[in-house]
């Protein structure tokens, strides 16, 4: 598909447990397109990192893709082998992880780590290592050369996610995957790697999946958005039609939480009832509905995604308040 | 090792010992080091009463044959029927490894926990205590202390004990340590209960499962060097059998026969075996446990 | 761990970069010889009151019967014994620190010169022990993790486990039995001819591998289970996500963060090392530390007994420190103090 630099279709993913297969993923369908930035928003257990490490090829040993393709840039990753994927991870395809602790290597220095991914390059020794000394100072690593000499553990949490945002773009990616890069900084961190990031974006025209939980950098980073739970996309769109108008309604009690949009002042934040259903046990129908504040008897059965606007669609039963027949 | 509180029972374990035979059984190897341990350990109570023959009664007419249906393991240099002595020396072996171990356990959980849960000062002094008894290589240690009060059941046993006494001071102590960081320590504390309430009553009981699992996997090395120092004459005196002089008979007659060798060193691999499978399996079933179950 | 607001330049920052490095390096070293000087010390002092707390009269401990009025005065007059009991401590320090172990008691020689003809012997064994142990036990380890639960893996797993435990002597009395008594591949006896390094060689396999078996099964537990926390680690996958090929990830990413605790083991193992050579030399009949320990205690030579524990000791605690040392090379987060 033209300009659409990742496509990924029915794509359904499960853990064996010893309990049973634990379906993380269910007919997941989005897209990435061309020099967009894409956000993926959900809680903890939506499947968010198990959809980026299906996308990656390093999903846990226990993982099964049941259905589905990632097509990226027409081709299904999922048939790629290992010498494939190695062609295209650090090349065409960039990640920055979520934890920065736990990102690098304790005992090789950063130097070293950062000249290694750079093993396809035919360039010279010392032209890589300027290479990454140029990255980092990007950064913002001040004495990026000598640092270049340092350990992980001799910088701190905000400094080694920046190195790790240097590495994913020493390469120039098409598709830079970031998982929740600024969740493990504070909010003056954050805001710098966020204008970094669209800068970048400018710069080398790659088209970012960015994930978070904090809607607020999604709504001023992202141009689309897709809402997960629970392991299903429940929403997807132009960002501003999914956060100005929300259609489903855990979208719509996710804006209502978040602490940004909280007007006045309280002590008592609002919260979604509920916990996530039992992935292994799903209940059929709607998987939202037990917590759903808007339920009928129709949302046991599934919904359909139904077209909202142009430009953004939710998988509910309900469309502007009204059944769907 | 981190623990939650959640997971520590801050009472007396329940009959936790119905819940670690299950395990076990489930455990294919682990069931098998159960059922040597169990022959091993009932061998050796009932010894006096299983033997064939007398051990020590010497047969100079029968000497030095082969295995056979009178004696299953063949006799020795001086006609004892070495199947006997085989089972005596298990008796033996338990003899030394028992009060060993006990006595290794009680010095280390005392000194172990005094050190995890006593003052900086006090614990300084007694790991630097561990450090130097375990910077002695443990066989010329007991050499040593064996050249100067002369061979015996009773030097082996203290020589070993104390030895081992800082293996099992430092898990205590480990242990300890990380207990007394815990929450509900802290609760207990804040409710008054006295140091020795808190040492026995919530720390103990956590402390057992990794001591049982330690003492089953150095059983085998007791027995080993309790045989070890019997071989090279140094251990228990003759005639009273030891695995470790079979062994040493058998090497002196390496060229004549080899069923002493065969003899005296199965039952060493077999304790091995077994107490090494059961204790992996008692280590399976307590770490868990430890650290709530499902990590990792 | 510096925070965020060192963003702010220090000047001095680019070329005390190296020097702290090194200080630290050498700070910690020096440190962990203090510490070990000190176990040596404790250590010395223990073994001597026990030759005093022995109910009896020390000299007539030590020499044996064997004691003739001369011996005994000198004897009495070298330990000081009519002296206080700190300064027969004090005494016993200078003299072993200058290389006085005391003489023989049949031949008059000096203990030092008896006991460090012995050593290279055994340290000998020990060294290719040791490298068999962990050149096999890395390999197998680091195969059982890569082939976590294949056949092979489960095979290594219990052959470890059962293995590990053996005492080192009864694999020395059965690998003699059969491979050099029946199967007669190797020699029985001795070390071989001086000189010859090929003999001497050969000599050594059937005792280092003797030793060094039950090590291997401890080795490569150590090390599969090391490599597969690893492997599962958060940088594993970065370096997985950035293409880099396998055997990069395995050997030069992985590997060498889990041999770490290899190093300290074999560093602390030399204890048992040194216990399971003095079997193996009486068993293949090596001349070494075990073997004149032996001796000597069955002639009542006590002098040379107390010497070679004394020695033994010595080389267990270098070799912790050793590596100890060893460690904070390979691993820079260790040099940092708390």
């Amino acid at each position: 598909m033209a300009g659409v630099i990742l496509d990924v279709r029915n794509l359904s993913v499960s853990y064996d447990t010893p309990r049973g297969p634990l379906k993380a993923l269910r007919n997941i369908s989005m897209q990435v397109p061309e020099k967009k930035i894409v956000g993926i928003v959900g809680e903890s257990g939506c499947g968010k990192s198990t959809l980026i490490l299906a996308i990656i090829q390093l999903m846990a040993p226990n993982a099964n893709v049941t259905s589905g393709e990632v097509l990226f840039k027409d081709n299904d990753l999922l048939n790629h082998d290992l010498k494939q994927m190695q062609a295209l991870l650090g090349v065409e395809i960039s990640m920055v992880f979520q934890d920065p602790m736990q990102t690098h290597n304790p005992v090789l220095t950063v130097g070293r780590q950062m000249i290694d991914i750079q093993y396809r390059d035919k360039l010279s020794y010392s032209e890589k290592r300027q290479r990454a000394a140029d990255m980092l100072a990007l950064v913002g690593i001040p004495d990026a050369e000598a640092r270049l000499n340092q350990y992980p553990f001799e910088f701190s949490g905000g400094m080694r996610q920046r190195i790790a945002i240097a590495m994913a773009l020493m390469a120039k990616p098409s598709l830079l995957i970031a998982d929740e890069p600024t969740t493990a900084l504070d909010a003056t961190l954050e805001v710098q790697i966020i204008k970094r990031l669209r800068e970048l974006r400018d710069e080398i025209d790659c088209s970012i999946l960015f994930i978070s939980h904090h809607l607020g950098v999604i709504a001023e980073l992202c141009d689309e958005v897709v809402v997960m739970y629970a392991g299903e996309v429940v929403e997807a769109g132009n960002v501003r039609d999914v956060f100005h108008a929300p259609s489903h309604p855990y979208t719509k009690a996710l804006l209502e939480c978040d602490p940004g949009h909280i007007k006045e002042k309280t002590r008592n934040l609002p919260t979604i009832p509920g916990e996530i259903p039992d992935l292994v046990e799903l209940p059929e129908g709607c998987v939202f509905a037990e917590r759903c504040s808007k339920i009928h008897d129709a949302c046991s059965a599934r919904p359909e995604f139904q077209v909202v606007t142009e430009s953004h669609a939710a998988a509910c039963h309900l469309n502007n308040g009204e059944l769907v027949k | 090792m981190a623990t939650s509180a959640k997971t520590i029972k801050p009472t007396k374990a329940r009959s936790e010992l119905g819940d670690i035979l299950h395990h076990l059984v489930r455990d294919p190897l682990g069931l098998v080091g159960l059922i040597i341990v169990s022959i091993i350990i009932l061998s050796a109570v009932f010894a006096p009463w299983i033997v064939p023959y007398d051990p020590i009664a010497l047969n100079i007419p029968d000497r030095m044959q082969g295995p056979s249906l009178a004696h299953l393991a063949g006799t020795d240099q001086l006609g004892r029927d070495t199947f006997s002595r085989v089972i005596m020396g298990g008796r033996v072996a338990l003899q030394v490894a028992l009060p060993t171990i006990g006595g290794a356990i009680f010095f280390g959980l005392v000194l172990g926990m005094i050190a995890g849960y006593g003052p900086k000062w006090l614990d300084n002094i007694i790991v630097l205590l561990f450090d130097t008894v375990r910077s002695f290589p443990t066989v010329m240690f007991a050499l040593a202390v064996v050249a100067l009060v002369g061979p015996s059941l009773n030097t082996v046993i203290f020589v070993i004990m104390v030895t081992s006494i800082p293996t099992y001071g430092r898990v205590v102590r480990t242990l300890t340590q990380s207990l007394r960081n815990s929450e509900f320590i802290d609760a207990e504390r804040s409710l008054g209960a006295s140091v020795f309430r808190i040492m026995t009553v919530h720390i103990l009981p956590n402390v057992l499962g990794p001591l049982a699992v330690l003492a089953a996997m150095d059983i085998p090395t007791v027995v080993g060097l309790e045989a070890g120092l019997s071989f090279l004459g140094m251990g228990v005196k003759p005639p009273t059998p030891s695995w470790g002089s079979l062994l040493n008979d058998g090497y002196n007659l390496i060229r004549n026969t080899p069923w002493l060798i065969i003899a005296g060193g199965i039952p060493l691999i077999l304790t091995t075996l077994g107490f090494t499978f059961l204790g992996e399996a008692l280590r399976d079933v307590v770490d868990p446990k430890l650290r709530g179950r499902g990590s990792k | 761990m510096p925070k965020d607001s060192d963003l702010v330049r220090c000047p001095s920052f680019n070329q005390s970069l190296t020097l702290r490095n090194a200080t630290r390096m050498i700070s910690y070293i020096i440190k962990r010889l203090g510490l070990a000087a000190l176990i040596t010390v404790l250590a010395v002092s223990l073994l001597f009151l026990i030759i005093h707390l022995i109910p009896g009269d020390p000299v007539s401990t030590m020499l044996g019967p064997r004691a003739t009025p001369e011996l005994r005065a000198a004897l009495e007059a070298r330990m000081g014994l009519d002296k206080p009991l700190p300064i027969q401590i004090l005494m016993f320090f200078s003299n072993m620190l200058q290389g006085d172990l005391g003489t023989d008691v049949f031949s008059g020689r000096a203990v030092t010169d008896i006991v460090f003809g012995q050593v290279p012997y055994t340290l000998v064994l020990i060294l290719v022990s040791i490298f068999w142990a962990a050149t096999l036990g890395i390999a197998l380890g680091c195969y059982s993790a890569v082939n976590r639960n294949s056949l092979g893996d489960r095979l290594a797993g219990i052959l470890s486990v059962s293995v590990i435990a053996v005492p080192a002597f009864v694999v020395s009395l059965y690998s003699l039995l059969i491979f050099a008594v029946y199967l007669k591949w190797f020699p029985a006896i001795g070390a071989g001819e001086p000189g010859d390094w090929g003999d001497q060689l050969w000599h050594l396999v059937l005792p280092s591998l003797a030793i060094g078996l039950s090590w291997v099964g401890y080795i490569s537990r150590l090390v599969r289970a090391s490599m597969l926390e690893i492997l599962g680690e958060g940088h594993v996958r970065t370096a997985r996500a950035f293409g880099l090929p396998e055997s990069w990830v395995t050997y030069k990413y992985a590997l060498r963060l889990a041999i770490l605790p290899t190093v300290t083991v074999i560093g602390v193992g030399m204890g048992f090392l040194l216990s399971a050579a003095v079997f193996t030399e009486i068993v293949f009949s090596r001349p070494g530390l075990g073997k004149l320990v032996i001796d000597s205690i069955t002639t009542r030579n006590y002098p040379v007994v107390m010497g070679s524990v004394l020695f033994s000791t010595l080389i267990f605690v270098a070799s912790t420190t050793l590596a100890d040392i060893i460690n904070a090379i390979l691993d820079p987060r260790t040099r940092t103090t708390k």
